[in-house]
């Protein structure tokens, strides 16, 4: 864009006719922005763009800067992956639900994990009575790993585990691992990705009594570490961006709260002598796919262009890979509404669409009555031919970054970019992001954004239809709502069955051990795959880890 | 007479939501009230606190389906300490069926998804 002559005509023009003709037409409200406050102009020309080298600053799709996509061929090779997310009640009737998404064209496993299982507890621990079995699958011991799996080709299927509690994520990924070596399927053919990352654990659904947060992070990194040993193709951390915006961030301290732990990660990782380049191909993100259209998708380009850009610069990695920024993206589950539920089918739509375009390798969709119950068979079938409506029928697929070039969203891209870098440069001030979470500053930075966020549904001036305009009054709620199976007793009766089952001497030797390694310092995943082989319980594990690194009260208000 | 209304917020069991809570916590506080917040507990040290605190309300939230148990639960330890006065409402995702259930239950009122916090700061301060 630098022909200088030519942008100074398009400026001069774009001037005149902004004073003679714009300026006589009314506009419908006085601010536009973004819904992360990104001032939006009513028209975007090249002198938006006039200092963009396009060589430098965008490049081709599969080379530096990446931000027209990770691959040469992005979706006219592979689409994307329709990694619908699924778990419930006990491992016997989630395993049904996996089945049932494989039967109907889903192409990975999205397993996400009850409330107990992901910060850690047992079925039959007396805290969780009510939870077992709610927003997601209960898993007590290895036992449950195995049904959870059962008859599934876990060879061939990618698994995302959505173990976001480094102490829950611990034992999960460990028994996914012990269980595969009980079926004899090597490591190097699994395929798949956890979770793992701290700041779900510590600053996102935060409780009373987690892990300090230096110790959840140290229990994210043992697990890469232990992938980037033993486990090649798996990626062993997918950084939470998604639930960040869920519990209020905007679009860009999204992905630097993203880039900021991804940062730390490697710190750590090369800290414990591994080279960047031998993990930073696995690193993994997970993000939101919101309301605001274009923002959404100059978030997921800027995002690929300023990860690229710390990689090489700041941590000189090599790898083509190391450099690429890889994401799943699930629809906002907090902009779907319980009022008129069915409207939630095209708001998902909208937003996978936006994932789409912004160049995701794969797409959850929420289930349209997720405002209200966990999704029931007919909206999960939903969601997933929504995925299969934008992929077949739209074109957008035909061809690689269909928006790169655009003056308006290469223009939002770019104000993105800064205002990531700024944030990123924030967090680096305070000493990284494990330092920014003890202050308590993330947490305040994401309420502050929710209750701005409240504050403009409130005044009215971000218009969510059926919440605050189009209302219908006393409506009739016409969907279905699931109901969740038993889970309580089914979980406790195994527990009882294997706790007498099992050898006590082995267990206790397993738990000595975990706790010795705890202790010395070394890598808990290395034990605590040996550990839950024996049956050991991930409570058992956990209540061991906080007997040595104790427990923490994060800030809450 | 009692000066500003003290309000006690909770999250329900192991819910791992927090911002309704967070952002209705901050809204009643905006507004004048005495907010206490203990994040997520179960229902005996919800009780306990409400005692400890002296407060007049207690909210509670929850958006895991828990609620059906433990709302009803933290209602009746209230009345068995004999804290009749205490009033318990409720906020976060609920199946329309389960509101009139909870009603009976015993909370005061139960806010969905999408309520204002105009409504919720109102009810409180009424």
């Amino acid at each position: 864009m630098r022909n200088t002559n030519s942008i100074k005509k398009v400026k001069d023009k774009s001037k005149k006719w902004r004073d003679e003709v714009y300026s006589a037409k009314k506009e419908r409200k006085q601010v536009f922005e973004t819904l992360s406050g990104f001032p939006v102009e009513a028209l975007y020309t090249p002198e938006h763009l006039a200092e963009m080298d396009y060589l430098r600053d965008l490049g081709f799709p599969g080379e530096e800067p990446y931000i027209r996509g990770v691959h040469p061929n992005m979706y006219r090779g592979r689409t994307w992956t329709h990694r619908q997310l699924a778990g419930f009640g006990p491992p016997e009737e989630t395993n049904k639900r996996y089945k049932f998404l494989l039967e109907q064209g889903a192409t990975g496993i999205n397993g996400v994990y009850d409330y107990p299982s992901l910060r850690g507890y047992d079925s039959d621990d007396p805290d969780v009575y009510a939870d077992v079995g709610r927003g997601g699958v209960a898993i007590d011991t290895i036992e449950d790993m195995r049904i959870l799996f059962d008859g599934i080709p876990i060879d061939e299927v990618s698994v995302s585990l959505v173990s976001c509690q480094p102490i829950g994520n611990i034992s999960l990924q460990s028994m996914y691992f012990a269980n595969a070596q009980n079926r004899s399927i090597p490591f190097e053919k699994l395929t798949g990705t956890s979770q793992n990352d701290f700041l779900m654990e510590t600053a996102i659904t935060i409780a009373p009594g987690v892990l300090p947060p230096e110790a959840s992070f140290k229990l994210s990194c043992d697990a890469i570490e232990f992938c980037t040993k033993y486990v090649p193709r798996w990626n062993p951390i997918s950084f939470a961006g998604y639930n960040y915006r869920e519990a209020g961030c905007t679009a860009p301290q999204e992905i630097a709260f993203c880039i900021a732990n991804a940062i730390a990660c490697s710190d750590e990782l090369i800290k414990r002598g591994f080279d960047i380049d031998s993990f930073a191909s696995r690193l993994s993100f997970f993000h939101s796919a919101h309301n605001d259209f274009f923002e959404e998708i100059a978030k997921y380009r800027a995002a690929r262009r300023v990860y690229c850009k710390i990689m090489k610069k700041r941590f000189g990695a090599k790898n083509p890979r190391s450099l690429m920024y890889r994401f799943h993206v699930q629809t906002a589950g907090v902009a779907l509404t319980a009022q008129q539920p069915l409207n939630n089918i095209s708001r998902a739509a909208y937003h996978a669409l936006a994932a789409v375009l912004g160049g995701a390798q794969s797409v959850h969709v929420d289930g349209y009555d997720e405002a209200l119950c966990t999704p029931t068979e007919l909206s999960s079938l939903t969601a997933l031919r929504t995925q299969q409506v934008v992929q077949l029928e739209t074109g957008v697929t035909n061809t690689v970054d269909p928006l790169g070039g655009s003056y308006f969203v290469e223009s939002l891209t770019n104000q993105m970019e800064d205002k990531i870098h700024a944030i990123i440069e924030q967090i680096d001030n305070m000493g990284g992001i494990v330092k920014a979470v003890e202050k308590g500053w993330i947490h305040n930075e994401i309420s502050s954004a929710a209750f701005d966020y409240q504050a403009s549904i409130e005044s009215g001036g971000m218009p969510i239809v059926g919440v605050n305009c189009f209302q219908i009054e006393d409506e009739e709620i016409p969907v279905e709502l699931f109901e969740s199976p038993e889970t309580l007793k089914v979980q406790s009766e195994k527990l009882k069955k294997i706790k007498k089952e099992r050898s006590a001497k082995d267990v206790q030797k397993a738990l000595d051990s975990v706790f010795r390694c705890c202790e010395e310092n070394r890598n808990l995943m290395e034990v605590i795959v040996d550990a839950v082989k024996v049956y050991v319980t991930e409570g058992e594990i956990s209540k061991t880890l906080k007997r040595f690194y104790t427990v923490w009260d994060p800030p809450l208000f | 007479m009692k000066g500003k209304k003290r309000i006690l917020i909770a999250r329900l069991g192991m819910d791992a939501h927090w911002r309704g809570s967070i952002v209705v916590a901050r809204a009643l506080r905006d507004a004048g009230m005495e907010v206490v917040y203990i994040g997520n507990q179960m229902p005996e040290k919800i009780v306990d606190s409400a005692i400890q605190e002296d407060v007049d309300i207690i909210g509670l939230s929850s958006l895991s389906g828990n609620h059906m148990i433990l709302a009803p639960e933290v209602v009746k330890l209230l009345r068995k300490e004999g804290l009749d006065d205490v009033m318990v409402i409720f906020g976060g995702t609920v199946p329309p069926d389960d509101v009139p259930k909870l009603k009976q239950a015993g909370i005061a009122e139960v806010f969905g998804p999408g309520t204002s916090l105009k409504k919720i700061i109102g009810f409180v301060s009424n």
